[in-house]
């Protein structure tokens, strides 16, 4: 099956794809020499500039789903296809004003430590850890199912192969790099993929004349529905779905799982906000290029008669363009243009996914092994051994559900959830317990399982999954939000106060808020890590 | 390895946090800090969701033209990315100045604080000085030992 008028294998985009790959692994091989101990392997060493932060910030979040998928959602529906990036972006802000510096200061490696800083340890971990395997899950698949119909359509390799070389790639990364080579991963990719868009960009507005809004009229005259297509209401009919939607975008990002991680990888707060702006700098520019890019499309392939191309979910809206600004198809310029988009859409996926299985397998050996099963007494050897087993297995199981569920999951609902999920599991317990003194270890895990099992619910009885829906929403959000806060506040004050949960909370607190006592970078995780002023007094000297 | 790979985040039970947290210094950051977050996060919520909700109760509205198709809706929604923009680089400025400073100043108080009343870890009323703490540094000692 090639949707696109290429020949069987693409070698252009396969010689342009080996670069990449080449690249990454040298990085990895670097990286794999100066993982040796936790700190180093979870994060980076904590020797990750405020700068570079940002750009892996970026290149984690900017998925496949956002370069291929809004620009086709864009070219589909106009409007509507831009309320998705205007909440993927604003959302940053909520993580910089609640979450970014308190996750720095008082989290180690995983969204679980800040959770269970003062509450008992193992429940709270446990459902933290919970929380987070669900959000990766979701996010995962939806990536490795996004990635082999991508690559099968753009470089004309096998859905099978696709998925399977995408999870091997990534397992590299992750098992022999770690974070080091995951977050340089990252931020080759997300350089890649603005450069790519700049150009790109600039490609449709020459075509424009240089005005913009001569865009906008060419576009929707070449729309199938010219009336609406300037106007919200062509993707979502229903009201409520729109600010269920929003509420999951805004809120979700502060709950994923992958994203938090990445505070972790910085010398210090400061570096922690800096690296949120340069990722809003970075990822706001990339979306406001998105509308050219999707209105481009339309107005561009509209022109040229070759809308017919494109696919039912406008994935391939982008790659096309490129294609016919570069000469069109059969040409030398159209055909380097499309194998260099589809190499960025392949480095694209990598980089996530790798972001993702490395958040993953923090939850399976940081919380769930040492913490929870062990107990704290396993060494660090032991623990950085059974992430990298951790990660093998949640990549294996991810590229065989992958390659078996196939082209029949659907990809944008998947990536809904794990927004909706993050939004409503995760965000309320950790916003609560680095908030609220009397919430305690009950209320988390009420939470955390309220808040999940209300989203998946109503997706599951919703109209995206049965034919005869029991809820017409297929947004849940905005139930399942307030039902994760409420199951929070409702499991706090129904039971018991908990002594150490309160008295802990000053030091939570005071260590979110200043830094005091916060984690140090070691050194040799990255480029030389600043001294930390704030805590230049040894304060980790436990009495013995 | 002083951050050890087994447990959380590690706790610091030599400091007097009870203090700390009450210290001036760290009143008025957290004052300070909330006088601006509060606001900004409010302000953010209601351009947001007025946003989203004109865009999903009124797309007429929204999809009329302010100059040669240049819409009413992309207009908004152009504001929203000035809005993260700004209100980002607002909240560094103010982290710098304001912020990190009195951050600083609370922590070394706290710290100051902690040495004068080492080794007799004697607390000021407020409550009975559990240390349940004690027994999560203990195993990170125990592995600091052991490595």
């Amino acid at each position: 099956m090639t949707l696109l008028p290429i020949a069987d294998v693409n070698v252009e985009a396969v010689s342009i794809f080996a670069v990449v790959v080449a690249v990454t692994l040298a990085i990895t091989y670097w990286a794999s020499k100066r993982t040796t101990d936790a700190t180093t392997f979870w994060a980076a060493g904590r020797g990750i500039t405020g700068a570079q932060n940002g750009f892996a910030i970026a290149g984690d979040y900017m998925s496949a789903a956002s370069f291929l998928g809004i620009a086709g959602l864009i070219f589909l529906f106009g409007f509507d296809g831009f309320l998705y990036s205007v909440g993927f972006l604003v959302a940053f802000l909520v993580v910089l004003y609640l979450l970014a510096e308190k996750m720095r200061n008082s989290g180690k490696f995983t969204m679980a430590d800040v959770l269970s800083f003062r509450l008992n340890e193992r429940p709270a971990r446990t459902a933290a850890a919970l929380g987070t395997l669900c959000v990766v899950a979701f996010y995962l698949i939806a990536q490795m199912v996004g990635a082999g119909i991508l690559i099968q359509a753009l470089v004309g390799i096998d859905f099978s192969l696709a998925v399977l070389l995408t999870g091997i790639f990534m397992l590299c990364y992750v098992v022999f790099g770690g974070m080091l080579a995951t977050t340089w991963v990252q931020i080759i990719k997300a350089v890649l993929l603005m450069t790519a868009t700049v150009v790109l960009s600039l490609f449709v507005l020459g075509k424009m004349g240089w005005n913009p809004v001569d865009l906008f009229n060419r576009a929707q005259a070449q729309s199938d529905n010219p009336g609406g297509y300037l106007e919200p209401g062509l993707r979502f009919t229903n009201p409520v779905d729109t600010i269920s939607l929003g509420i999951a975008l805004l809120l979700g990002t502060a709950g994923l799982p992958h994203i938090l991680m990445r505070f972790f990888t910085v010398p210090d707060a400061k570096a922690a906000r800096s690296s949120v702006v340069w990722a809003t700098a970075l990822i706001g520019a990339f979306y406001v290029m998105t509308t050219f890019l999707g209105f481009g499309a339309r107005a561009i392939l509209g022109e040229a008669g070759a809308t017919g191309g494109v696919d039912e979910a406008g994935n391939l809206a982008a790659p096309l363009l490129a294609q016919e600004v570069g000469g069109g198809a059969g040409t030398a310029g159209g055909d380097a243009f499309l194998a260099i988009i589809a190499a960025v859409a392949f480095a694209t996926i990598l980089a996530v996914v790798a972001g993702l299985v490395i958040s993953a397998s923090g939850a399976v050996a940081h919380d769930v092994w040492s913490n929870v099963i062990r107990k704290g007494h396993d060494s660090e050897r032991e623990e950085v051994h059974v992430a990298r087993i951790a990660a093998a297995v949640i990549g294996a199981i991810a590229i065989a559900i992958a390659i078996i569920g196939g082209e029949t999951l659907n990809v944008s609902y998947m990536v809904g959830l794990a927004f909706a999920v993050a939004a409503s599991a995760n965000f309320p317990a950790l916003l609560l317990a680095l908030t609220w003194r009397r919430f305690n270890t009950t209320g988390a895990v009420v939470g955390v399982l309220a808040g999940a099992i209300t989203s998946i619910g109503l997706v599951l009885i919703g109209p995206d999954v049965r034919a005869d829906p029991i809820i017409e929403l297929s947004q849940p959000a905005i139930i399942s939000v307030p039902v994760g806060f409420l199951g929070c506040i409702l499991g706090t004050l129904l039971s018991r106060r908990e002594v150490k949960a309160d008295h802990e909370f000053g030091e939570l607190w005071v260590r979110s808020e200043t830094g005091l006592g916060a984690e140090v970078p070691v050194n040799g995780g990255g480029p030389t890590p600043r001294p930390r002023r704030r805590t230049a007094e040894p304060v980790g000297t436990a009495r013995q | 390895m002083a951050d050890g790979a087994a447990g959380g985040s590690t706790h610091h039970p030599d400091i007097d946090w009870e203090a700390a947290e009450r210290s001036p210094e760290f009143r008025e950051l957290v004052q300070k800090r909330r006088s601006f977050v509060i606001p900004a996060l409010a302000f953010v919520f209601i351009w947001y969701f007025g946003f989203i909700v004109l865009a999903g109760y009124a797309p007429g509205f929204m999809g009329e033209s302010i100059y040669e198709g240049f819409t009413v809706g992309y207009a908004l929604a152009l504001t929203q990315f000035v809005m993260t923009w700004f209100l980002g680089w607002l909240y560094l400025r103010r982290a710098d100045r304001v912020f990190d400073p009195l951050a600083r100043r609370a922590s070394e108080r706290a710290l100051a604080a902690s040495r004068a009343a080492a080794p007799a870890t004697e607390t000021p009323a407020g409550g009975p000085r559990l240390d349940p703490a004690a027994d999560r540094t203990g195993t990170s000692g125990e592995r600091v030992r052991r490595s």
